[in-house]
């Protein structure tokens, strides 16, 4: 048996190397074409594909991987060659009006319109370490099924605590090309400030902190400043009642415009992971064509500061008589009480209350022991959302 | 399968009795075919060279080799036929593999090698025939599911052509979305 074994092994390589001899030779024989194929081409046909017929491929995956985790087969088409991550990030729609996360850069991107998007938080107390996941199933948040979106670790320092967040758990560093942003508390976790690594709108002026360097990445050769761009401050007060009544919470959005929540109204969106002005694709520039959505570097510096800026506040809770305690409802995606727990609207400050001001943009609560659901939609991201849950976990108003 | 066969025989005979009209179409290589009137024109675009009167003897297909006209012939008549005996509805290309009774004739239709794969997307869009457009593409499609981006460039001999920048970045992408 291993003679014959040997004998057809020998006769496949020798009819192997003969095609091999004679493909550079002319044309070969429709025999050999066929081995050829798999052999001797370096540039096949699927190379000079027509775009037109390529997209039509890319837009069948796109439109039947929707849900993580076959999500990824997207951003593995993205990653292949030029021409099909052109395609596929022209196909691909901001979660805005998709509801759908699919590259990293969604995570930095406003959530869906008409929708909340759920995720959930997991803590790790004893590395200090959050983790944010997509919910990929209905129901109550079921630890094992999510995307991975970002991490948080806490770092503790003299006269602030700074949660770094990152792409990836294990690169905490600012240098990393994982770094995202960082919360920062003050000493007494009254007041958060959240830091964006990229700015969130053209003309935002980096925050002059000592950590800010220039970084020579190894990957990336003009050496771009990471910085930290100011998008958000949040505070707690303790309410009337003090300590025994819950805490009031405001969330100041610099980086969202007040009309942002309007009807026609638009958010800065943040389309790819280049520093400052470097383009690193500059052939490739992922411009929406959508008229209504205002690209990062082509819109104007936002209003002010105390003026037009997008105000979150939380919801108050009720009394509840017979419970003897305080309720929101937050339609069965938080089920242990819990002073962390809380409901952020956009507050009617710049003007009269309007529907947009009934809406839920951030919902965040305890499930579990270690295990939060955070829902959050238009205009704030993942990313902010994130950051601000984060702040409920350090400030110490109202806890008993 | 008595009922399938009795009911193919009825439809040959009642071709037989109706004259049905023909065209012929010529492949790139200078190969004929004859085909029915009908099949040929489940190709929207031979359908309008039949409407405009343009189909005189024969129609040219200089984008079509023979060995894939001759598939894309097969597929139109498979298609046509089952058009005939059911609801017109059932043949038109649906992701439901319970409603499409071709589902496992289609499937075995493009379990061809990669070049004869790519001709027939080629040639479906040229003659505009969705089905056979949805079906290819979809079969592409399904190569490249869980795959990394380096296993689809082997699967489809495709050159990676980044920059070392876009290559970070793709890398990046990737650790991120496989995590």
């Amino acid at each position: 048996m291993t003679n014959i074994r040997s004998i057809i092994q020998d006769m496949r390589s020798r009819s192997s190397r003969v095609v091999q001899d004679r493909f550079p030779a002319g044309p070969p024989s429709s025999a050999a074409a066929e081995v050829g194929v798999e052999d001797g081409m370096n540039q096949s046909c699927w190379a000079n594909m027509p775009q037109e017929l390529l997209r039509e491929v890319l837009v069948k995956i796109e439109a039947s991987e929707s849900a993580w985790p076959l999500r990824k087969n997207v951003v593995a088409c993205a990653g292949v060659c030029r021409s099909w991550r052109h395609i596929t990030k022209e196909i691909v729609k901001i979660p805005e009006l998709s509801g759908i996360l699919t590259f990293p850069i969604s995570i930095k991107q406003p959530g869906p319109r008409d929708s909340l998007l759920q995720c959930f938080i997991k803590r790790n107390r004893s590395s200090q370490t959050y983790y944010l996941y997509l919910s990929v199933t209905n129901g109550p948040a079921n630890a094992e099924d999510g995307k991975f979106l970002l991490a948080a670790r806490k770092c503790r320092r003299p006269t602030c605590t700074d949660y770094i967040i990152s792409l990836h758990a294990d690169e905490m560093s600012k240098g990393s090309s994982t770094y995202i942003g960082k919360l920062r508390s003050n000493f007494l976790g009254t007041k958060f400030t959240i830091f964006d690594g990229q700015p969130p709108h053209a003309g935002a002026k980096i925050t002059k902190s000592r950590s800010t360097r220039m970084v020579n990445s190894k990957q990336i050769s003009p050496r771009v400043p990471v910085g930290n761009y100011s998008v958000a401050h949040i505070s707690y007060e303790l309410n009337v009642l003090g300590s025994r009544g819950p805490r009031r919470m405001q969330c100041t959005v610099d980086a969202i415009p007040s009309s942002a929540i309007e009807p026609g109204g638009v958010a800065p969106t943040q389309m790819d992971f280049s520093l400052g002005n470097v383009d690193f694709f500059p052939s490739m520039p992922f411009l929406r064509s959508k008229s209504n959505h205002v690209e990062t570097f082509s819109s104007g510096p936002l209003a002010s500061q105390k003026d037009g800026v997008l105000v979150l506040k939380n919801k108050a809770p009720r009394w509840h008589e017979q419970l003897q305690c305080w309720c929101l409802n937050f339609h069965g995606r938080v089920t242990v009480a819990s002073v962390k727990n809380f409901q952020l609207v956009a507050s009617p400050e710049n003007g009269p209350s309007g529907p947009e001001h009934e809406k839920i943009i951030l919902q965040f609560g305890k499930v579990g022991k270690d295990l939060f659901t955070m829902d959050f939609r238009y205009p704030i991201s993942a990313f902010q959302a994130f950051a601000i849950c984060l702040s409920s976990f350090d400030t110490k108003i109202a806890c008993e | 399968m008595a009922s399938s066969s009795t009911s193919v025989v009825v439809s040959n005979k009642e071709k037989e009795n109706k004259n049905t009209k023909k065209v012929t179409l010529k492949s790139s290589d200078g190969e004929s075919f004859e085909v029915d009137e009908s099949v040929a024109m489940e190709s929207q675009t031979i359908k309008h060279i039949i409407e405009d009167g343009c189909a005189n003897n024969e129609i040219p297909l200089p984008n079509v080799t023979s060995g894939i006209l001759s598939r894309v012939i097969e597929y139109c008549k498979k298609h046509k036929e089952a058009a005939g005996e059911s609801e017109p509805s059932v043949t038109s290309y649906t992701s439901n593999s319970t409603t499409n009774p071709l589902t496992e004739w289609d499937t075995e239709f493009v379990k061809v090698d990669q070049n004869t794969l790519f001709d027939l997307i080629l040639a479906a869009n040229y003659l505009d025939i969705k089905g056979l457009l949805d079906l290819t593409c979809k079969t592409v499609a399904d190569m490249m599911k869980g795959k990394t981006p380096q296993e689809i460039r082997e699967t489809f001999h495709i050159k990676n052509d980044y920059t070392p920048e876009e290559e970070a970045e793709v890398r990046k992408e990737n650790q991120w979305a496989f995590e």
